[in-house]
């Protein structure tokens, strides 16, 4: 048992000494010349307009929600989808009706306008 | 070191629960309120889970799957629900409430 | 598996996806008439349940059990829904084009109850429960607009959600010890001595989680608020149809825990309907806004039908459904005449129920037969209701709880006729315009008033109904 934990800290000593040798080599190595544009938070993409802490549109929300429910729903799917082959037909029909059930919910959604974008 | 016996899930699950609960009771802030609502229910996922392992019957872990999509389904209403109170008051602050008293 | 063992739950499910259906289809400003339909579905499934309870017996591997006990309590539901659906054809106006929504969660939370009559496991106790409670939840938060409700939405959530995780967590070691969800393996390893002080934890987890459903003492903090925030036919709904379907489980599964973990159960039992009777009936008295009297003294009166889950014997059954029939009656009489005189002076508070009578008869005839009944003074129904639970108690041998529920019952009669005598008092200004009921509204009113009535003058038809299906459709 001792001798394989010593394995590990041996492997775990290693890579932290790695790690602080090579930032210490690119510390040697580097070119010094400091500019604005390196002060930069992202080197590329756009710079942001106003605070960033705006609220984002409720839509999002809407989705999120509906998304989780139906993400979750599918968990349902993958046992009855295993037993497939010798489930028969009654299983075949309780999903049928199952899934027939969610479709009416996305459907729902869509008629209430919860997709919509405006 | 010992083997991994049922008492230990138990311990574990009966802490998580306990955690939970106190987050309920003491902390002010819905979503951490709900955040402990669903500690407590992974709590008993575990609990269930580990029983359902030890023995050897796997209905504990079907038990486990409802459970998830129940807690899915009560925290989107739960969601829904705070974002309405949150137009109509501004706050997500449990003190903020005493429209209804006790 | 016979598929017709699940008539009326079947029936239900179909009924909320075509109100579903129905509303997507009807133009923004005729959603109302999907309460026409809801009306006409919950009287259907009301006649069905005479006609054909679907065929007695287990279904599904022992998971649901449909005899007696869940039939006698999906037609205490099916008659909640009926009724509240009628009382809140002219209300839900305020609801605009969310109205057809309000039945659809109604018929579903419906099938949640009738799920938890019918629930022989735990799996399928946990989901019809939370089938019941999810809908409800967004019921009480129904109006968008006002603080009151969306608080109580918020506190219906978040409590209802830790009860059942701490039921969940109850119900977790029970499995632990039998190996299995279903009740008749868990009686059979309880009883064969798989007992520990986890299973006895299991137990009171458990119990504490159904208690919080049906609102007993010290698991009652969530009712006044949520029926005073919620929408006044949603607070009824709550009061009859949510508190029976607690009550139907319970009588299910007490028997699970109680044969054998013993007399330890009993006694705590005992404790939570007694202090449920005290405290519900003394924090009644100074209430001054009606929807929370009523959900104190409905804390109360869940006390008294506790006992007649503690009888835990088929007269105690009986006199419990009796029992709940009069309070389903009293209640949404009571929340009825509230619903019409809120709409008339726009106030729910007691103090603005003074000269009630000049103004409106029917209202207050109405409203004084249900307290009456509440109260347990004969002729009205309640007295008969407390009859025969409270002999079934006597014949357990229990009674002091008897003496107990007697001079509660006493208690309670003090702020019952403290609001007749307002509303028979004198307004304070002279105005009298004509009361406008809707004649739904009128119909449900009149029906609860004559219910009440015959169900306290003539209580031996309704009662052998009970008992011939009981015996007869017993497993």
């Amino acid at each position: 048992m001792a001798k394989e934990f010593g394995t590990l800290f041996l492997f775990l000593a290693g890579g932290f000494v790695l790690s602080l040798v090579i930032v210490f080599v690119n510390w040697l190595l580097r070119p010094r010349n400091p500019s604005s544009a390196k002060a930069r938070t992202y080197e590329c993409g756009l710079e942001t307009e106003g605070p960033t802490w705006v609220q984002f549109k409720i839509s999002y929300y809407l989705y999120a929600l509906i998304f989780v429910v139906f993400d979750v729903e599918v968990v349902f799917l993958y046992p009855w989808a295993s037993s497939f082959k010798s489930a028969g037909l009654v299983p075949f029909v309780e999903m049928a009706i199952f899934i027939g059930v969610l479709a009416l919910g996305i459907w729902f959604a869509w008629k209430k306008g919860a997709f919509e974008w405006n | 070191m010992g083997t991994i016996t049922l008492d230990h899930y138990i311990y574990l699950a009966s802490a998580l629960f306990a955690v939970g609960v106190v987050g309920v009771l003491i902390r002010r802030n819905i979503l951490i309120m709900m955040m402990g609502i669903e500690l407590m229910l992974n709590a008993v996922n575990i609990l269930l889970a580990a029983t359902s392992a030890f023995n050897g019957d796997s209905a504990g872990q079907v038990f486990v799957f409802f459970i998830m999509l129940v807690a899915a389904a009560e925290i989107a209403v739960g969601l829904a629900i705070i974002t309405m109170i949150y137009r109509n008051t501004g706050s997500i602050d449990v003190k903020d409430y005493s429209r209804l008293k006790g | 598996m016979d598929f017709s063992t699940l008539t009326l739950e079947i029936g239900a499910a179909a009924l909320a996806l075509i109100l579903l259906v129905v509303g997507l289809f009807l133009p923004d400003g005729k959603k109302g008439q999907v309460g026409i339909v809801a009306a006409l579905g919950f009287a259907f499934l009301l006649v069905l349940s005479f006609l054909a309870p679907g065929s007695k017996g287990p279904f599904f591997m022992g998971q649901y059990m449909n005899d007696g006990i869940s039939v006698l309590f999906k037609q205490i539901f099916i008659l909640g829904s009926l009724l509240v659906t009628l009382m809140s054809l002219r209300f839900t106006r305020r609801f605009e084009d969310a109205r057809g929504e309000f039945y659809v969660l109604l018929a579903f939370s419906l099938v949640g109850m009738m799920g938890m009559a019918g629930a022989t496991d735990f799996l399928t106790l946990y989901i019809a429960l939370e089938l019941m409670s999810i809908p409800l939840v967004v019921l009480t938060a129904f109006e968008k607009g006002s603080m009151r409700s969306t608080e109580a939405g918020m506190k219906y959530v978040l409590l209802g959600a830790m009860s059942s995780a701490i039921l969940l967590f109850g119900l977790s070691f029970l499995y632990g010890a039998a190996g299995s969800f279903g009740y008749g393996a868990v009686m059979a390893a309880l009883t064969g001595g798989q007992t520990g002080p986890l299973v006895v934890i299991g137990g009171i987890f458990a119990l504490a989680g159904l208690a919080f459903k049906v609102a007993a003492v010290p698991f009652h903090m969530w009712s006044p608020d949520i029926y005073e925030g919620a929408p006044v036919p949603v607070t009824a709904f709550l009061a009859v149809a949510s508190k029976a379907a607690g009550f139907a489980a319970l009588l299910r599964f007490f028997p699970v825990v109680l044969v054998p973990l013993g007399l330890g159960m009993t006694t705590l039992i005992v404790l939570i309907a007694a202090l449920s009777m005290v405290l519900g009936n003394l924090t009644a008295i100074p209430q001054t806004n009606i929807k929370r009297m009523l959900a104190w003294s409905s804390i109360a009166h869940a006390g008294y039908m506790l006992l007649g889950v503690m009888v835990a014997s088929f007269a105690g059954a009986a006199a419990l459904v009796y029992y709940l029939l009069v309070y389903l009656f009293a209640n949404v009489g009571a929340f009825a005449a509230v619903t019409a005189w809120s709409e008339l002076s726009g106030s729910d508070e007691i103090s603005s129920f003074k000269g009630m009578w000049k103004k409106s008869p029917l209202i207050s005839t109405v409203f004084i037969v249900s307290l009456l009944s509440l109260a347990g003074i004969p002729p009205a129904a309640g007295f008969i209701g407390k009859f025969f639970l409270f002999v079934e108690v006597a014949h357990k041998g229990y009674l002091w709880l008897v003496a107990l529920a007697l001079v509660m019952s006493v208690v309670s009669l003090y702020y019952y006729v403290s609001v007749i005598k307002t509303l028979v008092s004198e307004a304070p200004e002279g105005e009298t315009s004509k009361a406008d009921i809707p004649l739904a509204l009128r119909a449900v009113m009149l029906v609860s008033a004559v219910s009440t009535v015959v169900l306290g003058v003539l209580p031996g038809p309704v009662m052998g109904y009970i008992r011939n299906i009981l015996s007869t459709l017993s497993s």
